[in-house]
């Protein structure tokens, strides 16, 4: 696996609140990767380094380079996103074409206008007359347009309603990503996107809670449905979080065989947003 | 981390140069006339209101203090005077539009958060600041001079032609080389209150990139409060006089005070401006030179801010 990004023990402080507190992580090569937190967590601030928007400390290196010294060069090689709307409002679309055009190297103009011309948006609208999906869709197709080897993307899709979601995703997965792209995502809707996800980083006050491959969550992490009745024994295996559910509990271990857990009642492999809840909670109140 | 960039840059993707800068910085300036469409526009409607002026407006004229006129060489006078007037008109339209848009240029991007998307395209906050610069210290100044000049054929072509439609006498006479020697001094003159006034332009641009909120404030109170807090606390005028000195100062270097465009003995053309005025004197001020490295030190430190400035 190619490093594409790697950070080693990365801090930023605003103020004396401590955004990140001494994070390290790396993302690979063609790999989607869901940074995961709950607000306020340090989601944001992680983007905002590694695309060399905030001072921080500690190392990084984005594609080979440090984004504090050499983020014209960087930025190149990597797009982004942040959350929704930030085209301003008096740009017309074929503005936005003309100047992306203008100043990116590997932006082709041929693909915007052609994602553009499946959508309801004029060439001559301006930013400020479309809909906040439609906004959404306008810098999807330029970013679609950029043959960038790192996306970022934050919070793309908030404020949208499903079926811009949907759409938006979809086309993120079958018309953009391959092998030799990576996706950093981070959202609030990890429902929806989690099959999307090849790693997942849960970040959690400066901290990160877990970083793994999907694929790996399952060796890893196991939910066990029980009755209530059959829960006292097993929480004798201490699980790191539990939760009542119509009568029954779902509890989840860490580093449990099947062999261990699968007497006392379903064993499954946690969703993401499952495993999410079980490790914030369990931070959130040791 | 030598050896998975190396593994990274061998990846199919070829490396990509920059676009040549001077594609980017023509994009950087187009894109600031599609932001602020009161650069091109105000000036515009200016030029346009005086031709209208010239085309239907009425004139007074006092036969008798134009008596001079019966000479060609004050005929040509006017007509210099009269591409001045115009100039002037369209030139106070420019600073105006020119100071708000200083002001906003890099305040207007973090107050809506766009900065976040100019930010991901690879251009640097060296460029983006300096293609601002080049719309406010280059791009519209000139820009404006040619428009007077179109704009004051227009006037002057159309008064002359109502005159002589209406049996008057002429008033206005052509003298190319006159003409000339008119438009040299006052390219002069435009060049020199561009580098007279880049640091003043250059702070509301700091500014623009600083203030968190309302930078017309910051532009408008301090130099208003200042020399009162001063007048009030020492009775003395030094700030003052130093806002005095920087707003005029190098119009009285010019040493043009006392010459009289208008007298008993006629109208001269602007074009004695080159002869009379001390071009001299003025381009070789210490304090305009000064001026512009202050400028460039506060265009430097408006980049900085831009870099690292994280406040969205």
């Amino acid at each position: 696996m190619t490093a594409v990004i790697e950070a080693r023990g990365l801090s930023k402080s605003y103020g004396s609140a401590r955004a990140l507190d001494n994070v390290s992580f790396t993302v690979g090569s063609g790999r989607i990767v869901g940074l995961i937190g709950p607000n306020g967590a340090g989601k944001t601030t992680a983007l905002k380094a590694i695309l060399g928007l905030t001072p921080f400390t500690g190392e990084l290196s984005v594609l080979g380079l440090d984004p504090r010294s050499q983020r014209d060069e960087l930025m190149r090689e990597v797009c982004f996103m942040a959350d929704v709307a930030v085209l301003p409002r008096w740009l017309r679309v074929s503005q936005a074409l003309d100047y992306c055009s203008g100043v990116h190297p590997r932006f082709e103009r041929s693909i915007a206008q052609d994602f553009l011309a499946k959508t309801d948006i004029g060439m001559h609208s301006r930013v400020r007359q479309l809909s906040k999906g439609m906004v959404t869709q306008l810098h999807l197709a330029l970013i679609m347009a950029i043959d960038a080897r790192l996306l970022v993307l934050d919070e793309p899709t908030l404020g949208l309603d499903l079926l811009y979601r949907r759409k938006f995703y979809d086309t993120l997965v079958n018309d953009y990503f391959d092998k030799q792209r990576t996706i950093l995502l981070t959202t609030h809707q990890v429902e929806e996107v989690e099959n999307l996800f090849t790693d997942v980083i849960f970040v959690n006050h400066g901290h990160v809670a877990l970083a793994s491959p999907v694929e790996e969550l399952g060796a890893r992490y196991q939910q066990l449905t029980l009755s209530a009745e059959a829960a006292p024994r097993a929480r004798a295996l201490q699980p790191f979080y539990e939760r009542e559910l119509f009568g029954r509990v779902a509890m989840f271990f860490e580093g449990r065989s099947a062999a261990e857990l699968g007497s006392y009642g379903e064993l499954r492999t946690p969703s993401i947003a499952d495993l999410f809840v079980a490790k914030m909670q369990r931070t959130a109140s040791p | 981390m030598n050896s998975t960039y190396a593994q990274a840059a061998a990846s199919p993707l070829p490396a990509v140069n920059a676009r040549p800068r001077g594609t980017t910085l023509l994009t950087l300036v187009r894109r600031e006339f599609w932001e602020h469409r009161a650069l091109w526009i105000a000036p515009l409607i200016a030029a346009l209101l005086l031709v209208v002026c010239a085309t239907i407006g009425t004139f007074h004229m006092d036969l008798d203090d134009s008596r001079h006129l019966t000479e060609p060489q004050d005929r040509v006078a006017l007509f210099t005077v009269m591409q001045w007037v115009v100039a002037g008109v369209l030139y106070v339209v420019a600073v105006v539009v020119l100071s708000f848009y200083l002001l906003d240029c890099l305040y207007a991007e973090r107050k809506d958060r766009s900065i976040l998307f100019w930010k991901s395209m690879p251009v640097s906050d060296g460029m983006t600041v300096w293609s601002k610069c080049l719309v406010a210290f280059v791009v519209v100044p000139l820009g404006v001079y040619l428009l007077a000049i179109v704009a004051g054929f227009l006037f002057s072509g159309i008064l002359a032609a109502r005159l002589a439609l209406a049996g008057a006498a002429p008033i206005l006479g052509w003298d190319t080389l006159e003409w000339l020697r008119s438009e040299l001094a006052m390219l002069l003159i435009v060049i020199l209150g561009i580098l007279w006034y880049a640091p003043i332009g250059a702070c509301l641009l700091l500014l623009s990139a600083w203030a968190r909120r309302i930078p017309f404030l910051w532009a408008m109170l301090p130099p208003v409060v200042a020399p009162l807090l001063e007048l009030i606390a020492f009775g003395t005028h030094h700030i003052w006089n130093f806002e005095l000195q920087r707003t005029a100062g190098i119009w009285w270097t010019l040493g043009i005070a006392h010459t009289h465009i208008f007298s008993h003995h006629g109208v001269r053309p602007l074009g004695t401006l080159l002869a009379e005025a001390d071009f001299g004197a003025a381009f070789s001020d210490s304090g305009l030179w000064l001026g512009v490295v202050f400028t460039a030190a506060a265009v430097f430190a408006a980049t900085r801010i831009r870099r690292y400035r994280d406040d969205t």
